[in-house]
């Protein structure tokens, strides 16, 4: 069996004098073993991973991104999707490292904070629990654009502007039907991707066949660069929204079976799988179009595009495709931070009651209320890209700090750190993986980079204050 | 190890699933698997469920694991926390190496058990569980054979020959074993009515197919049908042929 021990001392005590809970003994293809005699159940398997990080990212990428995307970039902007995709996929193989030589809850956080200490954990920890919230309330929002589009085709008329209503209704079920504990919603999820995955390859294979002439119609000629290439990088981290979901997959790592194995093709695969899809929806939705016209219609213009290609079935099929798509984002996104709260707590950053299980549902009901929460007040602002790129920012940072902490690792090499998964072009792909994540936050909107500092800066102070004595990292 | 048969005795823990009267008896001479698991719904990390619960799971089995050593059995325990409870203790059947698994419900004195003998394949298994629990017991011993149309009687003696032989290699007393054939269209209904007169039932578990993934498997069928303890010997596990 394979089966190696995280040699982590976690020490100290927070304000309210908690510890931090003992580290397991052992990690185990199916179970996570503490003490000996108790374990922890691995039953997330390979499909399952796949579908968490494919889950997350269909949904915003491709349903709310090509027109603002095509807007502030033209044709290129499938040049910003392919360089998102790049670094995506230099961040999740070192990330795939570190979460065989850890599969534990929390993903980032956890690696982070057993890596290079105790504060860059609580920023980064902290960050990924509020950069899910900003990622939802995104998610969210695009769901209302789509709901109120699926009003509008039906002909309902209503008085005010529905978007955010809608959102608002969606995140409030989610968090309460997360709560209710609902059975099966990873089954759900599955099927959701499964059925999202086949609509959208019988659409982008008629779209592509037409964008290249087989039916008879030409191309709108665009110009590739027909806003320069700066904006390219700019939409590049706009879009980064998209690739968020790669690390959605080892917030549940110590949940997947096989994490050796399973964890690094879950995250490179879905990154590798979404890049692909991407690339090719921008091509034939700019194609369609024409990146003037597709930027007017903004968060629905996938449906506009539909419409175009395939009249009014099409249009339905996206619709119904993009509800489902930034439902199962929105959701998967709800699990994610709720497991990042449960990190958290468990490491005495934050209080223990924070997750806390309801003795009737089973649900940790505080995590998932303070996920559920801010995010309302969040869809309450409507601002999308804002939204994206908050949530694109506190990720980056963590990415950027993953690779940091590989690189980290791998030089001091300490006992423990046994990853069954190694990073290709050590210490390129880290070194190159790290910087190109810094490097994308330059390309960020003023307020954007303004509000992700803050809460940043707003993380390191609650360390300060509440956990100052806390120490979680390893034996380095 | 000695050649006490290792039996897995799963617990939903913490849903107030306990040992039943009269089965820490029934397993004196087994070693026990005490299984303690709690099943938590996908939104919630199984680390959340142990943070909360551990501590009055561990005393729960703590006094469980008391009742079975009192009784003379040998006892290992588990406590695991779990999205899926069914693939929890196929893993405990696997790593423990358990050659059945106690489906508990609560029991007199064992005076009578049933065996259901179905074929010759995992003979050796049903009668290692039979012999190791039972022999050191005063409980008679009826091994049960449900035939099938083209099945002679001779054949079913020669079930019930190579069954009672190797019982006897393993100190079985031959006395105490009876043998019954039957002749029933419906193999399940027979074994839950014949049970009726005894107090535990020994069985095998079947191959899946189509029909246990519908109808689930005969065991578990005979287990919600039948009031008393049953014994569900496990198939060998493909990793035994491994390596």
């Amino acid at each position: 069996m394979d089966e190696h021990s995280v040699d982590v001392e976690t020490t100290g005590r927070n304000v309210d004098g908690e510890v931090p809970a003992t580290e397991p003994d052992a990690v185990t293809d199916d179970a996570t073993v503490h003490d000996d005699d108790v374990q922890l159940e691995r039953t997330i398997g390979l499909g399952g991973g796949l579908a968490i990080g494919v889950g997350t990212m269909i949904g915003a990428g491709i349903f709310v991104f090509p027109g603002l995307a095509a807007d502030e970039a033209g044709l290129a902007a499938t040049l910003s999707f392919a360089i998102g995709g790049l670094i995506a996929l230099l961040v999740a193989l070192p990330t795939s490292e570190l979460a065989t030589a850890m599969p534990r809850s929390g993903g980032g956080y956890y690696f982070i904070s057993r890596g290079m200490g105790t504060a860059y954990g609580a920023i980064v920890g902290l960050g990924l629990w509020l950069g899910l919230m900003f990622a939802s309330a995104f998610y969210l929002v695009g769901l209302g654009h789509y709901a109120s589009a699926v009003l509008a085709e039906l002909g309902v008329g209503l008085p005010f502007d529905p978007v955010i209503a809608i959102g608002l209704l969606f995140g409030a079920a989610l968090t309460a039907l997360s709560i209710g504990g609902t059975e099966n919603t990873a089954k759900l999820q599955n099927a959701v991707v499964g059925i999202l995955l086949v609509v959208l390859t019988g659409f982008l294979t008629y779209g592509v066949l037409d964008a290249v002439g087989v039916f008879g119609r030409s191309s709108a000629p665009e110009e590739f660069f027909s806003r320069g290439f700066f904006p390219v990088l700019e939409t590049a981290a706009l879009v980064f929204t998209s690739y968020l979901g790669f690390a959605q997959v080892a917030t549940v790592a110590g949940e997947i079976k096989k994490p050796g194995r399973n964890l690094p093709l879950a995250m490179v695969g879905s990154v590798l799988v979404v890049t692909v899809f991407y690339v090719v929806t921008i091509f034939v939705a700019t194609s369609a179009f024409g990146a003037d016209r597709l930027g007017e219609f903004g968060e629905t213009a996938m449906v506009e595009v539909a419409r175009d290609l395939l009249g009014l079935p099409g249009a339905v099929a996206i619709l119904g495709a993009g509800l489902l798509a930034t439902f199962s984002s929105a959701n998967a996104s709800i699990l994610s931070a709720s497991r990042a709260v449960y990190a958290l707590s468990r490491d005495a950053l934050l209080p223990r009651k924070a997750s806390e299980v309801n003795l009737r549902y089973g649900t940790p009901h505080v995590a998932l209320l303070a996920a559920g929460g801010p995010i309302l007040v969040l869809v309450a602002t409507g601002e999308t890209e804002v939204l994206a790129e908050v949530a694109s920012f506190l990720h980056l940072v963590m990415y950027g700090l993953m690779c940091v902490a590989l690189i980290v690792l791998r030089r001091r090499n300490p006992d423990w750190y046994d990853p069954s998964f190694r990073v290709p072009g050590y210490p390129v792909v880290p070194a190159v993986g790290a910087l190109a994540s810094f490097a994308l936050i330059v390309f960020m909107g003023f307020w954007s980079v303004v509000i992700g500092s803050v809460v940043m800066l707003a993380a390191y102070l609650w360390y300060r204050y509440y956990a100052a004595d806390v120490i979680l990292k390893g034996d380095v | 190890m000695s050649d006490r048969p290792s039996v897995l005795v799963p617990l939903r823990v913490l849903e107030g699933e306990s040992v039943p009267e009269g089965v820490p008896d029934l397993l004196a001479n087994a070693h026990v698997v005490l299984l303690g698991y709690h099943v938590v719904p996908e939104q919630t990390a199984p680390g959340q469920a142990r943070m909360q619960f551990e501590d009055r799971a561990r005393e729960r089995l703590d006094d469980y694991e008391t009742l079975f050593e009192d009784a003379g059995a040998t006892v290992e325990r588990r406590l695991v926390f779990t999205h899926e409870g069914q693939k929890t203790i196929d893993r405990t059947i696997e790593e423990h190496d358990c050659l059945a698994v106690l489906v508990p419900n609560a029991t007199a004195a064992v005076d009578d058990v049933l065996v259901a003998v179905r074929g010759a394949v995992g003979i050796d298994r049903l009668a290692r569980v039979v012999a190791g629990v039972f022999s050191e017991t005063e409980a008679s011993v009826t091994l049960y054979h449900v035939a099938d149309d083209d099945e002679t009687d001779e054949d079913a003696e020669t079930l019930f020959d190579g069954m009672q032989n190797r019982l006897a290699d393993l100190g079985m007393d031959a006395s105490r074993v009876e043998t019954r054939v039957e002749r029933e269209t419906d193999a399940l209904d027979a074994i839950v009515d014949a049970a009726d007169e005894f107090d535990v039932v020994v069985m095998g578990e079947t191959d899946p197919s189509l029909s246990t993934f519908v109808f689930g498997m005969p065991s578990d069928q005979v287990a919600d049908r039948f009031l008393g303890p049953v014994l569900v010997v496990q198939r060998e596990s493909p990793k035994d042929t491994r390596e």
